[in-house]
């Protein structure tokens, strides 16, 4: 039954950036198919409401206060997981900063600044998965799951940092795409388009109007698409980035809402 | 039907459960496998072929339908003609009492170099390829705008995104399917209906020049990031996903079965 084979009764499940927004959803989507979860989070006091929606659904939920940006701090939280569960099925890479800070002329932003956005979005990615790998070549398969974005794929106006990582974040996942392909281990990338999560961002995005699809993305539209990356369902499907939009990326050579011989 | 009191919450928008579905092309391996999914995961399907003379394969699938509890209906039909797809539409429509899942399975390859191709090539690569679907789209768009929405779901190649010496007619045909979606998801994004693809990576089916033994088959196979042919049961996981509400924010798009062969190219 093909239904069964998105089942993931009993899998372990890491997620970064699993203390709001994306990375809750997915949690809380994860354990209703059956996973328990390890959230890795800088914030205890929102990890801690990630572990009771989690236990609430009656699945483990191991938190681990952890600043991604630091390998040390991802090489412990892989470990602290490794302590409590045994293996970790699938890595959720979904930390992510800067996607509401955009806008600031490129001669004022600092070194500082710009480290930071790269360690968070990219190297946290790497250091993860750097960790997780010797576990999943051991147990002969796992998961990989990237969290990039639209603006990996297009540029923006003031947009630096926040493009230029979620777009290394594609090419990582190709190259440990293929790599590991021979271990049964698969990496994609989901690729969001724009979520709001905020009253600022639902501001600067209009509401979405300019959303082919006419609404923004609400962040539990991408708990399923992870279901499937996480599962044996997508057991062919590897180094591909998944675009979830609305259609943003499907067009984009006219302003959405007008059509030539159709003038909105 | 899909047993949704068994199905974890988590999957239940998963579940096609009531919803009607036509599958164009189910003679084929892709779409045949097609079919399946779409009654396994609860949706009531009409198969239709892509060529004439194929009442024995439909019904073959039609068994297997039915053995996992769908009732089947067939319908011989024969690519690229508007009278017959429109035909097979309204069938769906008045036997299934609706339409609200399209699958175009439609393929016909061509090998060879490209200057000794001649006009009648180009006609059938792009009729069944490309204007099959066009017209497919049509047909079952016009009833799934009237009633309120709907999901198409293309089975393409990964040769839509890239090229292959020798092989020109087919992989414009299919890239031409791959742009046409991307063009009518933004037409119909506020209109209710979703269109996306399938890209497939070479496929273990029947007919299909990668298991011809030759030079070509075995560097291929080398080459492949699973080394080894996609078997055409492993697109189901990918295609559930598309036409189901769980990808209710995903249009114009398209995912690739094919282990990570586009990441090399």
């Amino acid at each position: 039954m093909i239904l069964d084979s998105f089942k993931l009764d009993g899998k372990v499940v890491v997620i970064t950036g699993g203390g709001r927004g994306l990375g809750r959803a997915m949690a809380v989507r994860f354990a209703n198919c059956g996973a328990d979860i390890v959230a890795a989070a800088r914030t205890v006091a929102q990890l801690d409401e990630t572990a009771a929606l989690v236990r609430n659904i009656g699945r483990k939920c191991l938190t681990v206060p952890t600043d991604v940006g630091k390998s040390d701090q991802c090489n412990a939280m892989v470990a602290a997981a490794i302590k409590e569960f045994g293996r970790i099925d699938v890595m959720v890479n979904n930390a992510g900063i800067g996607e509401d800070s955009f806008g600031k002329p490129i001669e004022q932003i600092t070194d500082e600044e710009w480290h930071r956005g790269i360690d968070v979005n990219l190297s946290s990615q790497f250091y993860c998965a750097r960790a997780v790998i010797p576990h999943m070549v051991a147990a002969k398969r796992g998961k990989i799951i990237n969290v990039a974005s639209g603006y990996g794929l297009r540029g923006g106006k003031h947009n630096y940092m926040y493009a230029c990582s979620k777009g290394a974040v594609l090419q990582l996942t190709r190259s440990l795409a293929l790599t590991y392909a021979d271990h049964h281990i698969q990496t994609n990338c989901i690729v969001p388009g724009i979520f709001p999560h905020n009253e600022a961002m639902m501001k600067f995005f209009k509401g979405g109007k300019f959303i082919p699809i006419g609404r923004p993305g609400q962040d539990e539209d991408v708990g399923p698409l992870a279901i499937f990356l996480a599962s044996d369902a997508s057991n062919h499907v590897n180094g591909e980035m998944i675009i979830i939009d609305g259609g943003g990326l499907a067009g984009g050579v006219v302003p959405t809402g007008v059509a030539p011989g159709n003038p909105a | 039907m899909a047993d949704t009191k068994t199905l974890p919450e988590g999957l239940k928008d998963f579940a096609l459960n009531g919803k009607a579905a036509l599958v164009i092309g189910a003679e084929n391996p892709l779409g045949r496998v097609a079919a399946i999914t779409l009654a396994e995961a609860g949706a009531r399907v009409l198969i239709a072929s892509q060529d004439a003379g194929t009442e024995v394969a439909l019904k073959e699938v039609a068994k297997t339908l039915e053995a996992i509890g769908s009732k089947a209906l067939i319908q011989v039909q024969r690519a690229a003609l508007r009278a017959d797809l429109s035909a097979t539409v309204d069938l769906a429509v008045t036997k299934l009492g609706g339409l609200d899942i399209l699958v175009t399975a439609l393929d016909e390859p061509l090998y060879g170099p490209a200057e000794t191709a001649d006009d009648s090539a180009y006609d059938r690569v792009f009729e069944n390829n490309f204007k099959t679907a066009w017209m497919a789209f049509q047909e079952a768009g016009r009833v799934m705008l009237q009633r309120g929405g709907g999901v198409i779901v293309n089975i393409n190649s990964v040769l839509a995104e890239r090229g292959v010496p020798n092989a020109t007619l087919y992989c414009a045909a299919k890239g031409a399917v791959r742009n046409l979606v991307r063009a009518l998801a933004l037409e119909w994004a506020r209109r209710g209906i979703r269109l996306n693809l399938l890209e497939c990576g070479w496929t273990a089916e029947e007919g299909s020049i990668a298991l011809e033994p030759g030079d070509f088959s075995d560097k291929l196979i080398k080459y492949l990031p699973y080394r080894r042919l996609l078997k055409p049961e492993e697109i189901a996981g990918a295609l559930l996903y598309l036409v189901s509400p769980a990808a209710g924010f995903v249009t114009g798009e398209s995912i690739a079965v094919d282990g990570g062969l586009l990441c090399r190219v």
